[in-house]
C-alpha cells in the first residue's frame, strides 16, 4: 500500500520533504494543487496582458500600436489558447480539483501521485513552447501564429508555413496529454478511493462536477490530439487530410475541432458549477436543493454536450435539416442548465443568507451566467446565427460564460477555500474592492460588445469604422477598471500573506459541511490516516 | 491486519482495472479521431452530406414527366494553368432519364500537367438523388502541353426524388467542378 503514496516513503507521516524535493518531485495532491493555482495565476496574467493590449488598440478607431496587423491576430489567438488551456483549466481542474476532490471524498491522496506530478510539469513545458512561438516566423516573414484558437486550415497549414504553429501544436499536445493523465487520475480516485460509507449519491457536488469533467476530457481531448496530429502531418509530412486538392476536406477539421471544442466549454464551466453549489449552500445554511437533480443535470449536460458541436459551424453551408437537428439538440442543453440555476435559487430561497465574499462571487456568477446562457440560446438559432456568427455578439456571449462564468467560479472557490489552502485569512475590505471593481469592469467590457455585434462589427480585426467608436471606448474603459480590480486582487494576496491572520478549521461555521472542514487549516501534509466514516 | 490488507489489495486491483479501462477509452477516442477521415468520406457518400453526389453502375429508373434544369459550373484552382468550361451551361433533364454532357479542358502550359477534380451539387438536399454513371472526376486527367480534351459526364436524376416532399420545390440544380493540380512530389 505504501508504494501507492511515494511521498510517504522514507518519511515520518507528516514530514515534509525539503524545498526542491517538495515542489519539483511533488506527489502530494495539495502541493500539486497549489502549484496549479499559482501556474494558473501566472498564465492569467500573461493572457490578461495580451487582451489588455488588444483593448488598448481598440480604444480608438485607426491603428494605435499594432502597426503589424499580423501581430494583433497573434495576440488574439494566443490570448484564447492561454486563457483556456493554461489559466481556466489548470486553476479549476488542476488546482481546486487536486486540492479538494481527495479531501471531500475522504481519500489520503490521488490514486496515481507520480502521474499527478507528470500532469503538472507537462504544463510549464507546454507554456514555454507556446510562448516561444511568439518569436519565431509564423506567416511569411511575420512572427507568431495568428490563426485563432480554433486553428482552422488552410490558414493553419498553407497560411502559416513557419515553425511558430508547429511549436503551438506540440505545446497543445503536451497540455492535452497532461489533462488526459489528470482525467484518468481523477476518475480512478473518485471511483475507487471514497471513504467507507461515501456512496456515489452522497458524494459532494464538486467531486461530481470533476468526475463529469474528467470524463469529458477523456473523450474529447484525444480527438483534438488526433486533429492536431493531422494538421502536423499536413504541414510537415505531405499528407492531405484537410487539403481538397489531395482528396481531403478542411471542413472535417472544423468537425473534429468542435467535437472537442463544445465539450471543452463545459469542461471549463462544470467545476465552477460544483464550486457554486457548495458556496450557495454554505452561505444559505441549507443543504443544496435537489442534490440528485444537480448531479444528474451535470451528467446530462456532459452527455448532450457531445452531440451539439456543429452549432459553431452553421455557416459552412450545411443542410437545413442538419441545422434543425443541431439547433434542437443545443436547445436541449438549456434544460439541465436551467435545472441548475433554479436549484441554486431554490437553495437560497428561505435560507439564512450571509453575503460573504464567496457568496458575492457566486450570486454574480449565477446572474451573469444566465445572461451568457440566454445569448447562447439566441446564437443557437441557425437563422440568427448566420447574421451574428463571427461578430462581437459571439465574443460577448462566450465571455459572459467564461470571463464571468468560469473566472467568477475560480475567484468564488479561491475566496471560499483561501483560508483552508493557505491557512491565513484575507482582508475583507480589499476582497470587496477586488470584487466590485472586477464585477463592474468585466460588465463594462463585454456588455457593449453585444451592441457592436448586433451592429455587425466582426471579431478578430485590428481596426473598425468610426461608427463603432463609442461602444469600443466603453469596452476599453471597462478593461481599465478590470485592471484596477486585478491590482486589488494582488494587493489582497500580498496583504494576507504579510499579516497572516490564522484561519480556523471551519471558519464558515455550520453551513460548511463537507469533509475538508473537519481538518485543520491548512490540512496536515498527509490526511485521513484513519479513513473517515460517513453515516 | 489481514482484513485491512485484503481491503487494500482489493482496492489496488480495482484501481488497476479502472485505469485499464480508461486507457482503452483514450486510445479508442484517439483512433476514432484518425478514423474520422475514412468515416467522414463514407458518411458523405452515403448521405449526400455536403452535396456529395452518388455513383451508379446502371440506371433502372422509369423516365418521368418532371423536368429539372441542371446547370453546369466549372472552376480552376489558382496555379493550375488550365482552362475549363462546360460545353453547355445548362440542360433540361427528365427525371429518370440518362443524360450526357461534356466539359472542355485545355492545358495552357508548355509542360504536361496532371490534375484531378472535386465536385458538389447544390441545393445540397438534392445531392443524394443525383447519380453519375460516368465522370471524368473519377480519375486523374493528364494533358500534354497545349492539349485540349472533351470530358464526358453521364448522369441521371433518381426517380425517388418524386417521393420526397422536401424536394418538391426543386426546379434547378447546379453541378460544380473544381480542378486541382496533382502534386506529384507527395
Ligand atoms: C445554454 C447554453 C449555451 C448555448 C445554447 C450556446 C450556444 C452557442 C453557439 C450557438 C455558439 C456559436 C456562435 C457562433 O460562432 O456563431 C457559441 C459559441 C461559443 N460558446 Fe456557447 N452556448 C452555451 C453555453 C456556453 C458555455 C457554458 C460556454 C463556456 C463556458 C460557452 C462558450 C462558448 C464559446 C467559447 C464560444 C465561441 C467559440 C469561438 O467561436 O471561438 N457557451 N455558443
Ligand atoms: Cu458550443
Amino acid at each position: 500500500m505504501a508504494s501507492l503514496y511515494p511521498a510517504a516513503d522514507g518519511h515520518h507521516d507528516d514530514g515534509k520533504p525539503a524545498f526542491f524535493r517538495r515542489w519539483f518531485y511533488s506527489t502530494n495532491h495539495k502541493d500539486i494543487g497549489t502549484m496549479y493555482l499559482w501556474f494558473g495565476m501566472l498564465s492569467g496574467l500573461i493572457g490578461g496582458g495580451l487582451s489588455f493590449m488588444m483593448r488598448l488598440e481598440l480604444g480608438e478607431p485607426g491603428i494605435q500600436f499594432f502597426t503589424n496587423y499580423h501581430t494583433y491576430n497573434v495576440f488574439v489567438s494566443m490570448h484564447g489558447l492561454i486563457m483556456i488551456f493554461f489559466m481556466v483549466m489548470p486553476a479549476l481542474i488542476g488546482g481546486f480539483g487536486n486540492w479538494f476532490v481527495p479531501l471531500m471524498i475522504g481519500a489520503p491522496d490521488m490514486a496515481f501521485p507520480r502521474m499527478n506530478n507528470l500532469s503538472f510539469w507537462l504544463l510549464p513545458v507546454a507554456l514555454v513552447l507556446l510562448m516561444t512561438s511568439f518569436f519565431v516566423p509564423g506567416a511569411g516573414a511575420d512572427n507568431g501564429f495568428g490563426g485563432g484558437w480554433v486553428m482552422y486550415p488552410p490558414l493553419s497549414t498553407t497560411g502559416h508555413s513557419g515553425p511558430a504553429f508547429d511549436l503551438i501544436i506540440m505545446g497543445l499536445l503536451a497540455a492535452g496529454f497532461s489533462s488526459i493523465f489528470g482525467a484518468i487520475n481523477f476518475i480512478t480516485t473518485i471511483l475507487n478511493m471514497r471513504a467507507p460509507g461515501m456512496t456515489m449519491h452522497k458524494m459532494p457536488l464538486f467531486a461530481w462536477s470533476v468526475l463529469v469533467t474528467a470524463f469529458l476530457l477523456l473523450l474529447a481531448l484525444p480527438v483534438l490530439a488526433a486533429a492536431l496530429f493531422m494538421l502536423f502531418f499536413d504541414r510537415n509530412a505531405g499528407t492531405g487530410f484537410f487539403n481538397p486538392a489531395m482528396g481531403g476536406d478542411p471542413e472535417m477539421f472544423q468537425h473534429l475541432f468542435w467535437f472537442f471544442g463544445h465539450p471543452e466549454v463545459y469542461i471549463m464551466i462544470l467545476p465552477a458549477f460544483g464550486i457554486i453549489s457548495h458556496v450557495v449552500s454554505t452561505f444559505s445554511r441549507k443543504p443544496i436543493f435537489g442534490y440528485l437533480g444537480m448531479a444528474y443535470a451535470m451528467v446530462s449536460i456532459g452527455v448532450v454536450g457531445f452531440v451539439v458541436w456543429a452549432h459553431h459551424m452553421y455557416t459552412v453551408g450545411m443542410d437545413v435539416d442538419l441545422k434543425l437537428y443541431f439547433m434542437v439538440a443545443t436547445l436541449v442543453i438549456a434544460v439541465p442548465t436551467g435545472i441548475k440555476i433554479f436549484s441554486w435559487l431554490a437553495t437560497m430561497w428561505g435560507g439564512s443568507i450571509t453575503f460573504a465574499i464567496p457568496m458575492l462571487w457566486a450570486i454574480a456568477f449565477i446572474f451573469l451566467f444566465v445572461i451568457g446562457g440566454v445569448t447562447g440560446v439566441v446564437l443557437a438559432m441557425p437563422a440568427v446565427d448566420v447574421v451574428l456568427h463571427d461578430t462581437y455578439y459571439v465574443v460577448a456571449h462566450f465571455h459572459y460564460v467564461l470571463s464571468m462564468g468560469a473566472v467568477f467560479g475560480i475567484f468564488c472557490g479561491f475566496y471560499y477555500w483561501f483560508g483552508k489552502i493557505f491557512g491565513v485569512m484575507y482582508n475583507k475590505v480589499l476582497a470587496h474592492i477586488h470584487f466590485w471593481l472586477f464585477f463592474i469592469g468585466v460588465n463594462l467590457i463585454f456588455f457593449p460588445q453585444h451592441f457592436l455585434g448586433l451592429n455587425g462589427m466582426p471579431r478578430r480585426y485590428v481596426d473598425y469604422p468610426v461608427e463603432f467608436t463609442f461602444f469600443n471606448q466603453l469596452s476599453t474603459f471597462g478593461a481599465l477598471v478590470t485592471l484596477a480590480g486585478t491590482a486589488a486582487f494582488f494587493i489582497m494576496l500580498i496583504e494576507a500573506f504579510i499579516i497572516r491572520r490564522p484561519a480556523e478549521d471551519n471558519y464558515w461555521g455550520e453551513g460548511a459541511t463537507t469533509l475538508e472542514w473537519t481538518l485543520p487549516s491548512p490540512p496536515p501534509y498527509h490526511q485521513f490516516n484513519t479513513l473517515p466514516r460517513i453515516k | 491486519m489481514t482484513d485491512a490488507q485484503n481491503k487494500a489489495d482489493q482496492q489496488s486491483r480495482n484501481i488497476s482495472r479502472t485505469i485499464g479501462i480508461l486507457a482503452v477509452v483514450t486510445f479508442a477516442m484517439l483512433g476514432l479521431g484518425f478514423a474520422s477521415k475514412p468515416l467522414y468520406d463514407t458518411f458523405c457518400r452515403v448521405t449526400g452530406y455536403g452535396g456529395t453526389t452518388r455513383v451508379a453502375d446502371t440506371n433502372e429508373n422509369l423516365v418521368s414527366d418532371r423536368v429539372i434544369e441542371v446547370r453546369f459550373d466549372s472552376n480552376v484552382t489558382n496555379g493550375l494553368p488550365w482552362t475549363f468550361k462546360p460545353n453547355q451551361l445548362s440542360m433540361d433533364v427528365q427525371v429518370g432519364a440518362n443524360n450526357l454532357t461534356f466539359y472542355k479542358v485545355t492545358n495552357l502550359a508548355n509542360y504536361p500537367v496532371i490534375a484531378t477534380s472535386n465536385y458538389n451539387l447544390t441545393p445540397i438536399k438534392a445531392a443524394p438523388y443525383f447519380s453519375k454513371l460516368e465522370c471524368f472526376c473519377f480519375t486523374e486527367q493528364r494533358l500534354e502541353p497545349g492539349e485540349s480534351a472533351e470530358l464526358p459526364v453521364v448522369f441521371f436524376i433518381d426517380n425517388q426524388i418524386l417521393d420526397d416532399p422536401r424536394l418538391d420545390d426543386i426546379k434547378t440544380v447546379t453541378l460544380s467542378y473544381t480542378f486541382f493540380p496533382v502534386d506529384e512530389k507527395a
